[in-house]
């Protein structure tokens, strides 16, 4: 039995695995409990939120704050009671309008990217270089023609600014990620759709899209997070819960003095769900196209 | 008439292609001509008027006075230097933990998944809930940071973090790199997962220590994607907005009003939209020179193939 024990000549400690684990668990927790934070403020009484010391965990746990917002109680009524009543149409809107991006940006995206990674055309390096420039561009620099253009076409505060505002911000990158998915799809597909005497559209639609889905639903997860996030532009386009989007409302949150604490957390946490979820859902196609779109351009 | 041929100009390509292609490529460039092109032509053409909502009456061509007047403008210089500070700030810390965090997400052990995922939550966040997220933390009377370092013993009393000029500008640099950080990770991370592993073993071989291997082997392979995050961490940094807006709202005073912030307040409260496009035109500008740079470094290093 004992000649089984194997002691060790010279017991080393493993430095690397421990410095390793204790900077994997403090940047777990730099990353998580700022946003614990909101999500439990979120489910609490205003009392035990702004209690000293504070409650780590809600206590007494309350769905109040998030049930306000379709019927909001006497106090949300009075304090911050706009932001409040706001919050589900601003919800609406930003759905509405993150959607419309992510599918007219696909289109859009789809065919240009489909030039770079299967013809051979004169200046396509250049037309490369400025969609990549169009994204430099700093949306400050725009915002003001932009809102005087869709103020003389009567489109102030409606979807349709908002959706093509967003679509300019998220088209060079789409076509940047998608013409190195649309790279990786073997050409011999198509190759044989031809020879079957199939059509260019046909061909695109039955047998080259379907093979480039992944990406595709990469870049329309891009698109509508970019829009759902954008903030600037709809504060300037938008004035009332006809087009405001979730972030326009949960600023309005911010600035009101008389906010509670867990009403405004419980916005913010509806605000980030969506995107959240699609990035956790996408994670790996999105850090791709991520890495794709910056180191690769 | 090399340089050309990697345009791609000199080449003679069969005409269908080149027809198919700009056909493709004609909604992209009508929908970017129209919205990108056009506003930013025309935002220069604003700056040069004297041109404020309230007053449609004084409306006349002044023609580069908004931007002579940028010069003794106090408003204008201090959200320049705020800018500067910020970015420098910004940059430097998110730096240094995108390398650390990545280092340890290229390494193998239990757990790297999670903390992948995690690394991602911050960037689905948008810019404002980020702001308010950090409110809740940062207040002086109830915040998260006040009763945790008070618990832990680190503070007696509770501060109110915000309210000195210098407190207001760090912290407001903090809530930006948490969120601005995973981009950075990720860029890196990519960077990092290229670097062939027998370089590593070779240096092994050769006896070189942790730290050798890192200068000698990580380091160099990590240079380019640490130039590009540098660039475009520079670019966001400079154009930060969102957080700001809902932290501290420019202040107190203007220890926080960032160039962005300036402008949006500019033409939003004042109405001042001549002014606003100079504003924004010095920002196009110092971006354009940044991502000009960005562009070339690309370039050199052989990504722009077709």
């Amino acid at each position: 039995m004992s000649t089984l024990v194997r002691v060790p000549l010279r017991y080393r400690i493993p430095w690397k695995k421990i410095v390793l684990y204790v900077l994997a668990i403090l940047f777990a927790l730099y990353l998580v409990l700022p946003f614990y934070w909101i999500v439990a403020m979120s489910f609490m009484h205003e009392v035990d939120a702004i209690s000293v010391p504070p409650h780590w965990i809600p206590i007494h746990p309350t769905l109040e704050n998030y049930l306000g917002f379709i019927r909001p109680n006497a106090a949300q009524e009075l304090v911050g009671g706009r932001a409040v009543s706001e919050t589900p149409y601003s919800l609406r809107n930003s759905l509405i309008v993150a959607t419309s991006t992510a599918v007219l940006n696909l289109v859009l995206a789809t065919f240009a990217a489909y030039s770079f990674s299967r013809l051979k055309f004169r200046g396509s390096q250049v037309l490369l270089v400025l969609y990549l420039l169009t994204r430099m561009v700093p949306g400050i620099a725009i915002i003001i023609p932009f809102y005087l253009l869709m103020r003389t076409f009567g489109l102030l505060d409606t979807y349709l600014a908002l959706i093509l505002s967003y679509t300019t911000f998220a088209l060079p990158i789409t076509i940047w990620i998608l013409k190195d998915f649309f790279r990786s799809v073997p050409r011999e597909l198509e190759e044989a759709a031809r020879v079957d005497r199939c059509g260019w559209f046909r061909t695109m639609w039955t047998v080259f899209l379907p093979v480039a889905a992944p990406g595709l639903v990469a870049a329309a997860v891009f698109a509508f997070m970019t829009a759902w996030n954008e903030f600037m532009f709809a504060l300037f386009l938008t004035s009332t819960k006809a087009a405001k989007t979730i972030p326009v409302v949960a600023a309005n949150f911010a600035t009101d003095f008389n906010t509670q604490f867990t009403v405004m957390a419980a916005a913010g946490v509806l605000a980030v769900v969506p995107p959240l979820v699609l990035a956790l859902l996408f994670q790996r196609k999105l850090v791709q196209g991520m890495a794709a779109g910056s180191v690769k351009g | 008439m090399v340089a050309l041929n990697r345009l791609g100009f000199a080449e003679r390509q069969p005409l269908g292609d080149n027809a198919k292609a700009w056909a493709l490529n004609a909604p992209a460039m009508v929908v970017i001509a129209l919205l990108v092109a056009y506003p930013i032509g025309y935002s220069f053409y604003v700056s040069l008027q004297k041109n404020n909502l309230k007053r449609p009456r004084a409306k006349r061509f002044i023609g580069f006075d908004n931007y002579k007047a940028l010069l003794t403008d106090h408003a204008f210089l201090s959200a320049l230097k705020v800018s500067a500070l910020f970015v420098l700030v910004v940059l430097g810390l998110t730096v240094v933990l995108a390398l650390i965090l990545a280092l340890v997400l290229n390494e193998r052990f239990r757990g790297r998944g999670l903390l992948l995922s995690l690394a991602l939550l911050p960037w689905a966040m948008p810019g404002v809930v980020n702001g308010l997220m950090w409110r809740t933390i940062f207040d002086a009377k109830t915040g998260a940071l006040n009763g945790l370092l008070s618990q832990l013993g680190v503070i007696d009393d509770y501060h109110a973090w915000l309210t000195s000029g210098t407190g207001a500008f760090l912290f407001t640099a903090l809530a930006q790199v948490w969120n601005t950080l995973p981009f950075s990770v990720i860029i890196l991370l990519a960077g990092l997962s290229t670097i062939p592993s027998e370089l590593y073993d070779a240096a092994t071989v050769d006896r070189a220590g942790a730290l050798q291997r890192f200068g000698q082997v990580t380091l160099p392979w990590l240079l380019h994607p640490l130039l590009i995050v540098l660039i475009l961490e520079t670019m966001n940094a400079f154009r930060a907005f969102d957080t700001i807006y809902v932290l501290t709202g420019g202040g107190p005073g203007d220890a926080t009003t960032t160039i962005a912030l300036l402008d949006v307040q500019t033409v939003l409260t004042f109405t001042d939209f001549g002014l606003g496009s100079a504003y924004a035109w010095v920002i196009t500008a110092i971006t354009l020179l940044i991502s000009v740079g960005y562009i070339g470094l690309l370039y050199r290093k052989g990504n722009f193939e077709v």
